[in-house]
């Protein structure tokens, strides 16, 4: 089936097409739920962001150029809206509501190890500065290029790359302590 | 930029292998460290998600924000514009309706005869006047024309009465003169050769009052 693009369906919702808008929604909102999932620990959480992020974008709709694409400029509103949520709610010192969420498999035995392996790298990447796990996440998990995610941050992407390495370096030394101690366990 | 930060970064989008970049990093323990650790988080991304995204009703702010309720749209306007148009239409149109003796006629009339008729009207009523004014003309006219003519008729009449007596009382005036000058001829040639040849008795006396007899 012919999928619009969605700078049709802006058009389209700009002159009051519901449907549209609801097309537009139904694209990005997973992506942006999860974003907010991983980033900030909590559903509620994720799920304050998606509505404000959704509150924003609607207000703004008109404002959209496309001079990036329309995701990219989606996460910009994402980004800000969410290290705002970190800043405020001290999200650092909610740790411990991280640790306590729930497996995303509903635990099947053939998933057990991959489970586990993804558990780990969670966990690790939670533990990171907000600032470095905004990088991976946006490199990692919503593919954007590393001068995409310099435009959506406002900064240079030599400053990208060095969050990334560091945070990349970071991880590798978790996983390398974890390691460690799996290995002592055994 | 490090020839094996070209290398990973290629990796990462997509332009070799992970064998290819594995084999060409697995020398630098650094840059081999990253690439394993961001295969971790690259197989955590492409895992599925089963969290189920929160049902929001995203359609009440888009409402609230970009849809404004529909305009009454009264057809009272679009009435008048029309009804308006229609009458243009017909009083510019040959069609006319006329109301005579409680019935509507719809007729269909030729406006450039009426204009014909109308102009040989003016025309003719035009002529008619002028006319009547020429013929009033021409009897003032003659009027004044007799009126002077007979004026003149008076004048030359009384001019040729005085002319006439004027000349005869000249001519009396001459005859007079004339009678006047023939006595006074007589009397100094031929009364004393009349006396001389008879007695004053024997001849003829004139007098005042005729000629006495001797």
């Amino acid at each position: 089936m012919f999928k619009r693009s969605d700078e049709s369906l802006i058009a389209k919702a700009l002159n009051g097409d519901q449907s549209a808008w609801q097309q537009l929604v139904n694209r990005h909102q997973s992506a942006l739920f999860y974003f907010g999932l991983r980033l900030l620990g909590s559903r509620e959480d994720a799920n304050d962001l998606l509505q404000d992020v959704l509150m924003v974008l609607c207000r703004n709709l008109g404002q959209y150029r496309g001079d990036s694409s329309f995701k990219s400029w989606l996460f910009g509103i994402a980004n800000y809206r969410a290290m705002d949520m970190l800043r405020r709610r001290k999200y650092s010192d909610n740790d411990d509501e991280l640790a306590e969420m729930p497996a995303d498999s509903p635990g099947l035995p053939e998933q057990l190890a991959s489970d586990r392996q993804q558990k780990q790298v969670q966990q690790q990447l939670r533990s990171l500065p907000a600032e470095q796990r905004l990088v991976l996440e946006l490199k990692f998990y919503q593919q954007f290029t590393f001068d995409e995610i310099a435009s959506q941050l406002a900064i240079s992407s030599n400053t990208v790359k060095s969050r990334f390495y560091a945070a990349l370096d970071k991880l590798r030394l978790q996983l390398e302590d974890d390691h460690v101690e799996q290995s002592a366990n055994f | 930029m490090s020839n094996n930060q070209q290398i990973f970064e290629d990796w990462l989008d997509g332009k070799i292998t992970d064998q290819q970049c594995a084999t060409a990093l697995q020398h630098d323990a650094v840059w081999y460290g990253r690439m394993q650790n961001a295969q971790a988080i690259q197989t955590d991304a492409k895992a599925p998600h089963f969290e189920a995204v929160p049902d929001f009703d995203s359609s009440a702010i888009f409402a609230k924000q970009w849809q404004r309720p529909k305009p009454q749209r009264s057809w009272w306007p679009q009435l008048s514009l029309a009804l308006s148009c229609a009458a243009m239409l017909i009083s510019l149109s040959p069609a006319k309706f006329q109301l005579q003796d409680g019935s509507l006629t719809l007729s269909w009339q030729n406006s450039q005869n009426e204009i014909n008729n109308a102009v040989s009207h003016a025309l003719l009523t035009y002529q008619k006047e002028q006319q009547q004014w020429l013929v009033q003309q021409l009897d003032t006219q003659q009027q004044s024309t007799s009126s002077q003519l007979v004026l003149l008729k008076d004048y030359l009449q009384d001019e040729l009465k005085r002319d006439q007596r004027s000349d005869m009382l000249q001519l009396v005036e001459y005859l007079n003169q004339q009678r006047q000058a023939d006595w006074q001829y007589w009397q100094e040639n031929y009364q004393p050769m009349q006396a001389g040849y008879r007695p004053a008795s024997n001849y003829y006396s004139p007098t005042n009052t005729g000629v006495v007899k001797p």
